[in-house]
């Protein structure tokens, strides 16, 4: 996991620079230059970083005519790009948002609820072929949804759930569970001493009841991170939900964002096209100042399989 | 376990076997689906791939390894493997480089740290589908970036390579995959920071002291130190890129259409068996082009195993 501050370790140049000693204990006046440098390109950086978002922000406030000068200040500033997608869009805006809404809420209910289950049962329960069946887990990471895309879809077809509102259901039941949720919530479990369990244990609770009385609780930020990782993951979702999902009136945010790009008249009408950007982006962009060590933590353990 | 077991008194026997049983029953479900709609799925799509099959009726001819044949005579086909090759090829070393660049910069012990990483995480958490769309805008002809470069001095540069001023870089086929490849090295080199930032950690800082006393510069610090010791940072981001690249889709379905306009420039090999699923609705011919992707992603991730060794357990 990415921890803050004390045991992060520096490159010795920079680390030295700020003790004001070179590597060899002589302190030197010139190697202020490469800290300034590095201040530099991270503000810079970080300004570019910015400077996309920002531009659609802008670009939304704007007149189609004034989208494409540099103008920074929109010149007349309207809200016309807001109202146009509210009233003009078929199926209206808000319905687009209940259903990413409805299928990013269930997708992370069925992760948390699912992933911390197995994941405890892999951490801490015995049973035959208990490694074996992990792995086989893991596996499901090689496959590519690609490859899944036709049998999936002709297993969704004969369970009727291509069809209608049924389609948010083979939307989730794919996403339902995912072996990163599984591992995440394996490794949390595996992190917490073993004592504390087995005093539970003693005073004769179940499995399940030890599982949800006195482990889960304990499991709070692995809990946190699967939750925003999924509904992250699920809220920009395009591959399964564009496959799945015919009627428009199912249609997630980004599913009807590359839909009405692609429609005649919103090709290149700028304004109402950035409002939309900006507006599916903004559920995770607040998501994201709250919880943001959750995101980064959740990431980065993903990324270290220990 | 069961070996231990065996010689156990009945009490115990039953205590492990109450445990087992707890155990199945707390994976059952989540097992159930990773057999049926992961694993399963590879042996359906192989089953498939050997059919003309109809949606709704099913088999409906016996093709054998026909549908494998025609993917790979088609020059579509050929055009989509050439174009997803590419892509990886340039991508996957740029956004490496520059997640690693990224990583090392955050990592240093400088005021604002958290929001600098906060900041360079940014355009990760926008949907693929948001933030090509803001791109597409971006580079559009009469868009920020060609309006910015007009202002500054770089147009006779530009103009050098044959680009005007009112170049249209997802529309013009000799520009738009590499329009897409800097999208995606901008956006996917966010999370690869975090994946070396993590890595990073991992390097213990008497290594660093060490260096230190023997007078290593930066440079040499870098080179014979972090980069060598970073090998499972660099293989588990080279093994997550490469998959990552040979699955190109949503970018060039949005910028592109299905078509992979303009003129199969953005064709790539997921298009192309997206097309053939809900385009043509040829599902044995997709299940094909999909089983051909597996294969190659699978080649791809075992060389990968060998080149850096070592690998961390999966």
């Amino acid at each position: 996991m990415v921890s803050e501050e004390p045991a992060t370790p520096t490159l010795p140049s920079l680390a030295a620079v700020r003790s004001g000693e070179s590597a060899q204990g002589i302190p030197v006046a010139r190697s202020r230059w490469p800290r300034r440098l590095a201040y530099a390109f991270l503000i810079g950086y970080a300004i570019l970083m910015f400077t996309p978002f920002a531009w659609s922000l802008i670009t939304s406030f704007k007149t189609l005519p004034d989208s494409v000068t540099l103008n920074i200040i929109p010149d007349p500033f309207t809200t016309d790009a807001y109202r146009y997608l509210f009233t003009e869009l078929d199926p209206p805006l808000p319905r687009l948002f209940l259903n990413s809404a409805i299928i990013a809420g269930a997708v992370t209910l069925t992760n948390v609820v699912l992933g911390s289950i197995a994941g405890y049962a892999f951490a801490r329960l015995h049973f035959r072929f208990r490694e074996v069946l992990f792995l086989l887990v893991l596996a499901s990471l090689m496959i590519p949804d690609q490859l899944r895309l036709v049998p999936v879809y002709l297993i969704l077809n004969t369970l009727g759930l291509t069809k209608g509102v049924a389609q948010y259901g083979g939307v989730i039941l794919v996403l339902a569970i995912s072996a990163t949720s599984i591992f995440l919530m394996r490794q949390y479990f595996l992190s917490i001493p073993r004592e504390i369990e087995e005093a539970a244990r003693i005073d004769g609770a179940g499995y399940f009841s030890t599982f949800w009385r006195v482990m889960l609780p304990l499991a709070g930020p692995a809990l946190a991170a699967v939750a925003i990782l999924q509904f992250q993951g699920t809220w920009n979702g395009y591959f399964w939900p564009y496959v799945i999902l015919q009627d428009p009136n199912q249609y997630t945010v980004p599913v009807a964002l590359s839909f009405f790009r692609l429609a005649g008249g919103f090709l290149t009408n700028w304004p109402p096209l950035m409002a939309m950007v900006v507006l599916a982006t903004i559920p995770i962009l607040v998501l994201y100042l709250f919880f943001q060590r959750y995101f980064v933590e959740g990431i980065a353990a993903s990324g270290v399989k220990a | 376990m069961a070996s231990t077991a065996r010689g156990a008194s009945p009490d115990l026997r039953r205590a492990r076997r109450s445990e087992a049983l707890a155990g199945y029953a707390m994976i059952a479900l989540p097992l159930f689906l990773f057999l049926v709609l992961q694993i399963g799925t590879v042996f359906y799509a192989v089953w498939i791939s050997l059919w003309r099959w109809n949606v709704r009726s099913g088999p409906e001819l016996f093709k054998g390894l026909g549908n494998y044949a025609t993917a790979l005579a088609d020059p579509v086909f050929q055009r989509a493997v050439q174009n997803t090759i590419y892509y990886a090829v340039v991508w996957v070393p740029l956004t490496m480089a520059i997640g690693l660049f990224l990583a090392i910069i955050v990592n240093q012990k400088v005021r604002g740290q958290a929001f600098f990483r906060g900041a360079y995480y940014l355009p990760a958490i926008a949907s693929s589908a948001a933030i090509t769309v803001l791109w597409i805008f971006i580079v559009a002809p009469d868009g920020l970036f060609n309006s910015v470069r007009a202002v500054l001095p770089f147009d006779p540069l530009m103009t050098l390579f044959g680009y005007g001023p009112n170049q249209d870089w997802m529309g013009d086929e000799t520009t738009a995959l590499d329009s897409v490849i800097i999208l995606n090295a901008w956006t996917t080199s966010a999370t690869f920071m975090l994946f070396y930032l993590a890595s990073l950690q991992s390097i213990s800082g008497t290594v660093y002291e060490a260096a230190a006393i023997d007078g290593a510069n930066a440079w040499q610090t870098f080179t014979k130190i972090t980069f060598p010791l970073l090998r499972p940072g660099h293989y588990f981001v080279a093994t997550v890129a490469v998959i990552g690249a040979l699955q190109l889709f949503d970018q060039v379905a949005i910028a592109g259409g299905s078509a992979g306009a303009p003129n199969n420039a953005l064709m790539t090999v997921v298009l192309y068996l997206y097309n053939a699923a809900f385009t043509q609705f040829n599902f044995g011919y997709a299940a094909a082009v999909g089983v051909i992707l597996f294969v190659v992603i699978f080649a791809a991730t075992l060389v990968q195993r060998r080149l850096f060794g070592g690998a961390p357990s999966w």
